[in-house]
């Protein structure tokens, strides 16, 4: 009960965030804001299928090419209006992602982690492959664009629409089963649950958050293009759940904006030369997570010092 | 009282900021556009760091244009069109910028034609050659290029290899994507049926090698290979026919026939580098024709002050240097306040004869319905460890 009541105070303050922030921040403030909504719901649906089940992807910037590309391909070829384009992006995605678990189901740890980045390889060069209705390496460009404060509303809306999808699928038996299959298949087996099922579904759901987010890069992007899915978007979306496995929501967020932010003014703030932004970006990255492990560590000790257990999960 | 001044000062500074368009101030007009300075393509980060140095030098020198200073500011799109889009919204949203200059790559400035057409912004000197920049003025007419389309290189190929003795057969690797079929179109109209296409394989942009493609246009026996490729790959292609004991007399593309590359290339095959063939507009700071020469002379003191850790062998800071001597005369002639229609009619009736950058005799000329600045070109043989121009200018249209 009391996590549903601290699960509304973030609703809340995030509902108040939203209408406050277009009166404080310039137009342009709020087409970044809406970047980093893009990457908040990748980097929370990739949350959800590690901390819950255990299983790591470093491809889901594959799942958003694909939900990217049907969002491209229902615009530029199917004149659709963009944004209703969304929840099929999520669809499709998520399908790719439920056909990819299945064969991931063999694999582990470490060898589904390599399976996953196989797959952030490929997809850019499948799309390429698939001209006719890829548009190859040139990709799909839109011809109509909207205000900075369409993409902020619109980002976010569907941000908010899907923390709360999280939320209650979390709270669900499916949740429950997630949890008892990360701390242990065995047991969770043996008490009639079966494992293939569960799994997949969690892969299914997490790929369908990154194609609603590729879904709303390619709105955002003006255009869906091959070498806008590069491997290191799939890099970057962990930074989220690194951080999001200390902090939770507002941890993904912090990764989220992170990733936006820290790529854009490194060469700004840092310097531009050869070399410099990525690595201010990669020592940026190892100081958030010591950051976020200190902060982890004062949580739990404050928690502790209330005598209370380090309450992780207390649905 | 101090309010009151700040008051009117704000008023008359809001009066006096409506007459001007935006980026354009007493004393400075703001530009900008997008370059990779990270990421694959960053190998071209001196197209916007060798104007960065040519403004910075024409400001301290002459005070910039008409009493204004111009501030460029290039930021990094990693090659990535949708940061490309991003970087472009806050150049034009953010910074103000009054014009988007010499912003870098086919795919990311076809990203933001549209968004930069919509909003009246000139997009003007497109660091490619993409014939659509040129070409559909009609849709998009705030938006022009500069250098001559790859089409136009493709031809000139193809008229050369059609006048040799001996009929070419050729192999074309091509990279795969607009650039590299644009090329290639252009050969086949070049050689208007008088030399034969007998082979002609793609490489992905991102791919590791193109062994397996070499080995395959091996096979056909051709006598000539044509290279449309980046650097990266034109000197994989160049070791492979090496290493596979193959001879065609080789032409290399405009975009991998840098000095700097080519002496790469020497360095790895030895005696197959010789006899290139490909084409240059710009001066080349590594040709011992130009080695008195009081321009590059002055482009390598430029450099040195104000991109010091440049290369000055890299030709790309010399094409970055033409193109920002072209802003500065069109900026001349746009306006006593510059205006960003000034500067688009200023662009479209260019007629310069002197871009000291440039090679001997190539013109800068557009009108409003001609609009490929660079139509000349010199053919170029690699012999001697340097480029030696042969015949006249050619065409390049």
């Amino acid at each position: 009960m009391r996590a549903w009541l601290a699960r509304g105070a973030m609703l809340a303050v995030g509902v108040l965030l939203f209408f406050l922030l277009p009166h404080v921040v310039s137009d342009f403030r709020l087409f970044e804001l809406a970047r980093v909504g893009q990457y908040f719901i990748a980097m929370l649906g990739l949350y959800v299928l590690t901390i819950y089940t255990g299983q790591v992807s470093i491809g889901h910037g594959a799942f958003m090419a694909i939900g990217g590309y049907t969002t491209g391909v229902l615009v530029y070829h199917r004149h659709w209006e963009d944004v209703r384009t969304l929840p099929i992006a999520g669809l499709v995605a998520g399908v790719a992602g439920l056909l990819f678990g299945l064969p991931a189901l063999r694999l582990r740890g470490l060898y589904l982690a390599l399976a996953t980045f196989a797959l952030a390889v490929s997809v850019p060069a499948v799309i390429k492959k698939w001209e006719s209705l890829t548009g190859g390496s040139t990709g799909l460009l839109f011809a109509t664009f909207h205000e900075n404060r369409w993409y902020y509303n619109v980002t976010w809306a569907t941000a908010g629409i899907l923390v709360v999808l999280a939320w209650i699928v979390l709270a669900s038996p499916v949740g429950r089963t997630w949890r008892a299959l990360r701390d242990s298949e065995v047991a969770a087996s043996s008490f009639g649950v079966w494992v293939p099922l569960y799994k997949t579904l969690a892969f299914g759901i997490s790929a369908a958050y990154a194609g609603v987010a590729g879904g709303l890069l390619v709105i955002l992007s003006l255009g869906a293009n091959p070498n806008s899915f590069p491997i290191q978007l799939s890099i970057y979306l962990l930074v989220g759940v690194a951080i999001g496995s200390f902090a939770g929501i507002p941890g993904i967020l912090v990764g989220a904006a992170f990733v936006e932010y820290v790529q854009v003014y490194a060469p700004k703030w840092v310097s531009d030369s050869p070399g410099i932004p990525t690595f201010a970006f990669g020592a940026a990255l190892v100081l958030a997570a010591f950051a976020a492990t200190a902060f982890s560590a004062l949580t739990i000790r404050w928690q502790t010092g209330l005598k209370r257990g380090p309450a992780k999960e207390t649905s | 009282m101090a309010i009151v001044l700040g008051a009117l000062a704000l008023a008359s500074g809001a009066a006096g900021a409506t007459r001007l368009d935006p980026g354009v101030s007493s004393n400075e007009v703001k530009i900008g556009g997008t370059v990779p300075l990270s990421g694959v393509a960053a190998a071209y980060a001196s197209v916007g760091r060798g104007a960065d140095a040519y403004f910075k030098y024409w400001n301290e020198t002459h005070g910039g244009v008409k009493g204004r200073k111009i501030d460029y500011e290039y930021l990094d799109d990693q090659y990535d069109p949708s940061k490309t889009v991003d970087q472009t919204r806050r150049l034009i949203q953010e910074d103000k910028v009054f014009a988007v200059f010499n912003s870098l790559g086919t795919e990311q400035n076809l990203a933001v034609r549209a968004l930069l057409n919509g909003a009246k912004v000139p997009q003007i000197f497109v660091a490619s050659g993409g014939l659509t920049f040129g070409r559909d003025y009609k849709q998009y007419p705030y938006t022009i290029g500069f250098l001559p389309s790859y089409v136009a290189e493709g031809t000139i190929y193809g008229k050369y290899l059609r006048t040799l003795k001996k009929k070419a057969t050729i192999a074309v690797l091509y990279q795969d994507d607009d650039y590299g079929k644009e090329m290639l179109r252009g050969l086949e109209k070049g050689l208007a049926g008088k030399g034969r296409i007998v082979s002609r394989q793609s490489y992905d942009p991102t791919a590791s090698d193109v062994n397996s493609q070499v080995a395959a246009l091996k096979s056909s026996r051709a006598n000539t290979f044509l290279i449309a490729a980046t650097p990266k790959y034109a000197i994989q292609a160049y070791i492979q026919a090496h290493k596979l004991g193959w001879k065609p007399q080789i032409v290399v593309n405009q975009v991998a026939s840098a000095s700097n590359v080519m002496k790469i290339v020497q360095s790895s095959v030895g005696s197959l580098a010789n006899g290139s063939v490909s084409i240059g507009f710009v001066k080349d700071p590594t040709d011992p024709r130009f080695k008195k020469d009081k321009v590059v002379a002055l482009y390598r003191s430029v450099l040195k002050k104000y991109q010091p850790s440049a290369d000055p062998n890299d030709v790309y800071n010399v094409y970055a240097m033409a193109v920002a001597y072209e802003f500065i005369n069109v900026l001349a002639h746009a306006g006593n306040p510059p205006t960003r229609d000034g500067l688009m009619r200023a662009v479209t009736h260019m007629n310069d004869k002197k871009n000291p950058f440039l090679y001997p005799g190539v013109v800068v000329h557009t009108t409003p319905q001609s609009r490929f600045p660079i139509t000349q070109a010199q053919l170029i043989r690699w012999k001697g460890g340097h480029w030696n121009a042969f015949g006249k200018l050619v065409s390049a249209r």
